[in-house]
């Protein structure tokens, strides 16, 4: 990572639990707020991991105005981002980024898109991916280092 | 062509820049199985880790209160991705597959449009409970032996037989370091979706 800090459980070889996190700066940042057992949007609906976050013009306007966490969310997601992302690249909880989301979208200054349930079952969608993962040739990058 | 609309809801502000419809697999499978090795030989990122916290009830015989023990503890959660195109993007989520891990598997799996249990012939049991979890939810899955230097511990046949995966799974050997291998082995999960989508 950029930050120079260990990623924990990076390497899977690493035994599973990877240590305490922190058990109180979560729960600060969102004023002891949690989400729902999966993350709930407004809408009752679920926010799944893959939701895209981006950022709004409004949100990249106040930017100046947002603080800590706020302020690094919406600038991520000038580039769309999804909430699994934000949370591993902003080293925070999966719940406390669905949260701040959720604050981030009422206020005008994120967009969250969950995506429709449906698309498991669209077929056009699932031909689009087989078609774009088919187009991958065998070799391997050279980006890797060590396995 | 499919339209490029498929995202359910916009919420409230513009949206600079219109995001991708995300779809996702998810890699199950014991710990050292290779998971990650798989999303970081086809994902376009290194692979991102994000700790999910799950809570433990531990089973403890020395506690006099009687009260179950709980301990809170992370588990990493490794993915990856794929542009498909810039309309599209595949997420690649590894998740543990030891039973103990199962309640986080609703929180990670939710919406995913297949899955892939990763097996090391040498400890099957590692992923008994992925693979009950993905027949019980009924989402289109296959089994993927990595064979570790080429080799595997276990026939097929006799792989099979041990988890009593039904005939309709598509069971197949794969090199998690090898692009090419992964690749096909995701296909073989998708095929399945389409197949079950009616497609």
């Amino acid at each position: 990572m950029a930050d120079g800090r260990t990623v924990r459980g990076a390497g899977e070889g690493d035994v599973g639990p990877v240590g305490p996190a922190s058990a109180v700066r979560p729960f600060l940042v969102t004023a002891g707020r949690v989400a729902g057992a999966a993350g709930e949007a407004s809408s009752g609906r679920t926010m799944p991991v893959e939701t895209q976050l981006v950022a709004t013009t409004g949100g990249l306007d106040a930017l100046h105005r947002l603080s800590f966490e706020q302020h690094d969310i919406v600038a991520a997601c000038r580039v769309p981002q999804s909430i699994a992302e934000i949370a591993a690249r902003l080293r925070l909880h999966l719940n406390v980024v669905r949260v701040l989301a959720e604050d981030l979208r009422t206020a005008g200054q994120l967009s969250v898109h969950v995506p429709d349930a449906g698309v498991t079952h669209d077929a056009s969608v699932l031909r689009r991916v087989i078609d774009g993962l088919r187009a991958i040739p065998d070799s391997r990058r050279v980006l890797r280092d060590t396995d | 062509m499919t339209p490029t609309e498929p995202l359910a809801r916009t919420s409230a502000g513009q949206a600079a820049v219109r995001p991708p419809l995300p779809v996702k697999l998810v890699i199950a499978g014991g710990f050292g199985v290779g998971k990650t090795t798989a999303v970081g030989s086809i994902s376009e990122i290194e692979p991102l880790t994000t700790e999910a916290a799950i809570t433990e009830v531990a089973a403890g015989v020395d506690d006099l209160s009687h009260t179950p023990a709980k301990t809170t503890t992370t588990v990493a959660m490794d993915f990856g991705c794929i542009t498909i195109d810039p309309t599209l993007k595949l997420y690649l989520f590894g998740t543990p597959g030891q039973e103990r891990f199962g309640f986080m598997w609703d929180d990670i799996v939710e919406g995913a449009i297949g899955g892939l249990v990763i097996v090391d012939t040498r400890r099957l049991d590692d992923c008994y409970a992925a693979v009950d979890y993905f027949e019980h939810k009924q989402i289109p899955f296959a089994v993927a032996v990595n064979a570790f230097d080429g080799r595997t511990a276990h026939t097929l046949d006799e792989v099979r037989w041990a988890l009593d995966v039904s005939e309709g799974v598509p069971l197949l050997v794969f090199d998690a370091r090898e692009r090419g291998s992964v690749r096909d082995a995701l296909l073989v999960v998708l095929e399945q979706a389409l197949a079950r989508s009616g497609g």
